[in-house]
């Protein structure tokens, strides 16, 4: 069950991490092909195997700003399904609204997937384990987690380039939040906050490592984020197999420091390669997509 | 609330009348006290899903529906039902979010709230709510409200900390839902299987309900304000809150709330949402607005969300004779 538990690699023997970053001015030009192709860049082992597409749907969202955008999640179900996948699953657990499918509504997401009969998991609702912490950063010494995010062959984590009130940004590893069910903690999951926001975040991205990361920055959001923001369009689409680089380099389209954000620092020493020294560019670079995301007073040191 | 069970069912049974839709009778006979019957496990209990392992929140959720539905259910269902949940109580007298959690958390509220009508369960809901009214959320412990006082810029929030409710788990911070559900267990039990506390506590938490009122009316998770931004309300919440301060006396905030639902009602998409919004305004005696969505229908169009709870409370709402939550005299 517990095959999300991986082997944690000090950083100096660390593999450089590969992080593509695509051009994508809209939700609606030649979106699957830019997906597919960047999905075959990374030489996935995914015939045959289960995928689990943990999208961020944080709430009601008639607009489209505050959750993964529905295209790139239907064209990513796509991709992956095209690569030989056996079965695609699309979940999360919203965390400030329990009636998921008032979102799913809101969003969309059936128009752009199809039926989501057996495919769409309520992660809040769905059959739990205990998983002790590998990393103990937080309070917390173990967590109920999802038997379906535990049993998958291939975990996903696809955010929403967003700036977030507390965490400073939030990207493919605070995404992460969603799959602790609410079913047992709540709405929200307020036990992650009394135990420390960014040491939960580690613990959860080492209980339940994704093993790739899909960042939508077509439209991203700036200051009071995750939900309270301002719409960003950044018109671009961050790719990558090591979640940390992904986010240190969303951090740094959205002109930020991902060494200034908390969690992410630690995330460069435990879990993934933050330095850029340690990340390979593949696709557009930082320097010619980069947009100046407002944040929040607190956050103000984040920026470059 | 505030009227013990016996007298309610009475008094329902006495004005009873068919609702304008044979549809939704039928729904609720067809569908959902069927699926309910077959998503019930081995052990008494049920899952989220069915096929899902037995938890204590979709049992209280189809123990609630079935009794309240109007057509005959097999008392060995039920009663299978309420062993399970008993069973499933901890020494403590909480009950847990999962079979092997060894603390218990909001669910408690749901389960006092479910076994109150039945008197041989008196032991085990007066335990649950003696636990209920000795846990008290940290946030608004009083070292960290004079701590709050002096510390300067300390204000995400401008929420009133006096006022206390409950939260999701024990020992974090009150939350608008769960502190609806305890009041609803506190006032759907009877008299003396509460312990003597539960006065203060629920005034402290009907304070925290109102405080905690979004700008425009309804609630949220329990954030009406933050960094100065205000907070939109949703339906869950809403309806919640509304059902928990039904039996209390007339408030500002209340109406305004209930013209929130009323005015967002023909906005609501999903079952889930659509179903409590009903049982709420027909609580009130308000008339359902116009709206192009019919629960029913919206099962029968969509089928990925089938959950327990959903269709539990979906045949609630569309259950006339329920006791729990009655449709007030002037409804539709």
């Amino acid at each position: 069950m517990n095959r999300r538990h991986q082997e944690l690699i000090p950083s100096f023997r660390r593999p450089i991490s590969r992080v593509l970053i695509r051009h994508a001015p809209d939700y609606q030009r030649e979106l699957g092909s830019g997906i597919l192709e960047s999905l075959k860049e990374f030489h996935l082992q995914v015939r045959g195997k289960t995928v689990l597409l943990k999208a961020n749907l944080v709430g009601l969202d008639p607009l489209g700003i505050l959750n993964t955008h529905p295209a790139v999640i239907a064209a990513t179900r796509e991709g992956f399904l095209r690569l030989g996948a056996s079965k695609v699953f699309i979940g999360d657990g919203p965390a400030m609204d329990r009636d998921t499918e008032s979102i799913l509504e809101s969003v969309r997401l059936r128009e752009f997937t199809g039926p989501l009969a057996g495919v769409f998991r309520d992660l809040n609702l769905d059959d739990v384990a205990r998983v002790a912490l590998p990393t103990r950063a937080s309070l917390m010494k173990e967590l109920y987690l999802p038997k379906t995010v535990l049993g998958v062959d291939f975990l996903v984590s696809m955010a929403k380039l967003k700036t977030h009130h507390w965490a400073g940004v939030t990207l493919s590893l605070k995404n992460m939040f969603g799959i602790v069910p609410g079913g047992c903690y709540g709405w929200p999951k307020n036990v992650l906050h009394w135990a420390g926001i960014d040491n939960s975040i580690l613990d959860i991205n080492a209980a339940a490592r994704p093993d790739f990361a899909i960042i939508d920055g077509i439209v991203g959001m700036e200051g009071n984020g995750p939900i309270q923001g301002t719409p960003k369009a950044a018109g671009v689409l961050i790719f990558g197999d090591d979640p940390v680089a992904v986010d240190a380099t969303g951090c740094r389209v959205m002109g930020l420091k991902p060494e200034k954000v908390k969690y992410l620092a630690k995330a460069g020493i435990l879990l993934g390669n933050l330095e850029v020294a340690k990340i390979q560019e593949i696709g557009e670079k930082v320097d010619g997509v980069r947009k100046s995301f407002s944040v929040l007073e607190e956050f103000h040191e984040l920026r470059e | 609330m505030g009227q013990p069970f016996a007298l309610r069912a009475t008094r329902v049974a006495a004005m009873w009348k068919q609702t304008d839709s044979n549809a939704e009778f039928s729904f609720v006979k067809e569908f959902c006290v069927p699926f309910l019957i077959g998503a019930q496990n081995l052990d008494g209990g049920w899952g989220f899903y069915p096929d899902s392992e037995s938890r204590v929140e979709p049992t209280c959720w189809a123990i609630r529906a079935l009794q309240n539905a109007p057509v005959q259910v097999p008392d060995d269902h039920l009663r299978n039902a309420r062993e399970s949940l008993l069973a499933a109580q901890l020494g403590d007298g909480s009950w847990p979010a999962t079979p092997e959690e060894k603390t218990g958390n909001w669910v408690t509220s749901l389960a006092c709230s479910v076994l109150s009508p039945d008197r041989e369960c008196k032991n085990s809901v007066s335990a649950g709510l003696k636990w209920l009214c000795e846990d008290y959320p940290r946030d608004s412990a009083p070292w960290r409200r004079v701590i709050k006082k002096f510390v300067p810029g300390n204000h995400v929030s401008e929420h009133d900390d006096s006022f206390r409710g409950w939260g999701w788990t024990p020992r974090t911070a009150s939350w608008v839902e769960p502190t609806a559900f305890a009041i609803q267990a506190l006032s759907d039990s009877p008299e003396d299987w509460k312990p003597k506390e539960w006065p203060q506590r629920q005034k402290l938490a009907i304070g925290l309900l109102y405080d905690r009122v979004c700008p425009k009316g309804g609630w949220n998770s329990g954030n009406p304000r933050v960094y100065g931004v205000e907070g939109e309300a949703l339906v869950l919440p809403t309806g919640w809150a509304l059902l928990a301060l039904h039996d209390q006396p007339t408030h500002e905030r209340k109406s305004k709330s209930l013209t929130w639902l009323v005015d967002n009602f023909a906005n609501i998409h999903a079952p889930a949402s659509l179903a409590i919004a009903r049982l709420t305004l027909e609580t009130y005696g308000l008339k359902l607005p116009p709206t192009n969505q019919k629960l029913p229908n919206l099962f029968d169009a969509r089928e990925c969300l089938r959950t327990t709870e959903v269709v539990s409370w979906t045949c609630l709402s569309l259950s006339p004779k329920r006791f729990w939550f009655p449709q007030a005299e002037n409804a539709n």
